[in-house]
């Protein structure tokens, strides 16, 4: 059922669940994380098919030369996408960022059509068919387990973190009462800005790991559709804590493959699932207070200090 | 006026009158719940393909029922109101199950963009098996009775042009005199103005919330309906398109603004119509970068009132 490949495009999800999760746990709607995912995208298939060199890699490489990229180039290429759409982000964020609610939401779905559009219309970036033949760092699919892995658990842990810092203390502050916290004396924008460029980090770099996951890269990588998607992500795996997310971008990624076998179906399926959830579980999946629970019922049965 | 700049003119207006009822009708909803319904694309798409059937087209190859049709064969005119009225009842299923529930518990704002949008997918989907991805075009036929061209001065204009704009220009009419000038009109801005202090002078507000959902899919149905005539049906996701599109413009015209959503329409068509035809491709940007650079200059809208922030 859920074989290698599946399981790396869940952990993708579960990094995309996290990005759009950054800004939104200091009250931010913003849905930009596709217009990241596919410049950092972009960025790694450009530089692996034409510029190989530039990230160590070595000229003359094409796509059907297995393993032949080394990873150490995979590496350089997700921070250069995440450098890249971090830059971006810090750029477009201080005007952006003075919008409010629904208004934030919609300038960002702007901003992820003017990307896809560019992409589609760009002349170095293969237009609809997109970029193709990128060339692989792993024999096969489980490879890509180790880095997207790597990435999630650094993700991960620099959230949990963030829960009892300043920074993130100042961010749960915003969510709650953005006028309040100004009256705190936290530089709201500033919180807010760095949220936003952190989502942009992760996006970019999860974008420049996909491209070589699925070895083409097209405009639709980054879309609308991607967006409420993504969101849809976070609102049912929970946006309480950092875990919700994960848990919703891996359980929402691999759900239309394993709806695989219903055929046309599916899709509809997959509809019902976003319909429903928020009306059955509006908290989302996973809560703080489920944690709780569940940390309590370790205590008591096995978990001896 | 030369030939093609008269031309471009009219396909602004026409184009622009489509993106005017999308945006209406996500302004109808806006301004009395204070949400965004994000199924309005695929009821746009509806109303296309519910014109086409009700027209007695037949279902393609890759459909549910391939070379199927619906018993009837209507004229345009009576095809073209009947599926906007049955994209008005489907937009009140989508009201009672994607909405309801939530306002009832007064959820978070914010899960009826994701309800909503799941609605969505479920009836492009449903729309997909039962027409198939293919696109469709609407029999040469359909507007027989008519000439393809009429000669106004020395320009020839297409007679689906000057339809479209026929018919969003009396949808609008008619819209803005019931707000303006009938009681339900008046109940439903009453509504838009301050829910509460609407209820407590006897309005029944959730009939209204229904009222505003019904006239939304009614205008997203024509709107998909008229695009499917004068272009194609381009798949079960065209109104997808429409529907972003229709996004940017309410923005433009500031959230629940009437007047304000049909200037926008008509700018973002007429900026799109003079698009020069080398960059073409970069069509579908403009709306969203006009929108994003207003946003920036103007965060409520071109024509929409400053928010005063309550403490």
């Amino acid at each position: 059922m859920i074989d290698h490949a599946l399981l790396v495009q869940m952990l993708l999800g579960a990094l995309l669940g996290l990005s759009v999760y950054l800004p939104l746990a200091a009250g931010q709607l913003s849905l930009a994380t596709p217009a990241f995912y596919a410049i950092g995208g972009t960025l790694a298939a450009l530089v692996s098919t034409r510029f190989p060199q530039l990230v160590g890699a070595g000229t003359g490489l094409n796509g059907a030369d297995a393993a032949a990229f080394p990873l150490h180039a995979l590496l350089l290429e997700m921070l250069l996408a995440g450098l890249l759409c971090g830059g971006l982000a810090l750029a477009l964020g201080r005007p952006v960022l003075r919008l409010r609610g629904i208004y934030l939401a919609i300038a960002t779905i702007a901003l992820v059509e003017i990307v896809r559009v560019a992409i589609l219309n760009l002349p170095f970036t293969g237009g609809a068919v997109g970029i193709f033949g990128i060339p692989q760092v792993f024999a096969t699919a489980s490879g890509y387990l180790l880095p997207a892995l790597g990435l999630l658990l650094l993700a991960g842990w620099g959230l949990q973190h963030l829960e009892t810092r300043p920074l993130g203390l100042a961010m749960a502050a915003i969510r709650d009462d953005e006028l309040a916290a100004r009256c705190l004396g936290i530089h709201t924008l500033r919180v807010k800005l760095t949220a936003f460029v952190l989502s942009a980090v992760l996006a970019g770099s999860t974008g420049a790991l996909a491209a070589h996951v699925f070895n083409t890269w097209n405009a639709r990588q980054g879309s609308f559709d991607a967006s409420v998607t993504t969101l849809a992500f976070v609102i049912l795996g929970g946006s309480r804590t950092w875990l919700g997310p994960v848990f919703g971008g891996l359980l929402l990624t691999a759900l239309p493959e394993l709806l695989r076998p219903v055929g046309d179906a599916r899709l509809v399926l997959f509809g019902l699932v976003i319909l429903l959830g928020p009306l059955l579980v509006p908290q989302g999946l996973i809560t703080p207070a489920l944690l709780e629970r569940i940390g309590r019922w370790r205590w008591s049965t096995g978990g001896k200090p | 006026m030369s030939d093609a700049l008269l031309q471009s003119l009219l396909n602004g207006i026409a184009s622009g009158g489509v993106y005017a009822l999308v945006a209406l009708g996500y302004t109808l909803i806006f301004s009395v719940l204070g949400v965004i319904n994000f199924a309005q694309g695929a009821l746009f798409s509806l109303g296309g393909y519910l014109t086409y059937l009700l027209m007695g087209g037949r279902i393609g190859v890759n459909g549910a029922l391939p070379g199927g049709m619906l018993p009837v064969a209507m004229p345009f005119w009576l095809a073209l109101p009947l599926a906007a009225v049955l994209s008005g009842l489907v937009a009140l299923v989508v009201e009672r199950i994607a909405f309801a529930p939530l306002r009832r518990r007064q959820a978070e704002p914010l899960l009826s963009l994701i309800t909503s949008l799941g609605a969505g997918v479920v009836l492009v989907n449903l729309l997909q098996i039962l027409m198939g991805a293919e696109g469709y075009a609407f029999p040469a036929s359909a507007l027989a009775s008519l000439p393809v061209s009429l000669a106004i001065g020395a320009a020839r204009i297409r007679t689906l042009q000057l339809l479209l704009l026929l018919v969003c220009a009396l949808a609008v009419l008619a819209l803005t005199l019931w707000l303006d000038h009938s009681r339900s009109g008046r109940a439903l801005r009453a509504v838009a103005e301050d829910a509460t202090t609407a209820r407590l002078l006897g309005i029944n507000s959730d009939r209204m919330v229904r009222l505003a959902f019904w006239i939304s899919g009614v205008l997203a149905g024509l709107g998909g309906g008229l695009i499917g005539v004068s272009v194609s049906l381009a798949g079960p996701y065209f109104g997808m398109a429409f529907g972003l599109k229709g996004l940017a413009v309410l923005v433009l015209g500031g959230l629940g603004s009437v007047p304000g959503a049909i200037a926008g329409g008509l700018l973002m068509g007429l900026v799109e119509a003079f698009v020069p035809s080398a960059l073409s491709g970069w069509r579908d940007a403009v709306a969203f970068a006009i929108l994003f650079v207003v946003l920036l200059l103007r965060p409520d809208g071109l024509l929409g009132r400053r928010a005063v922030e309550k403490v």
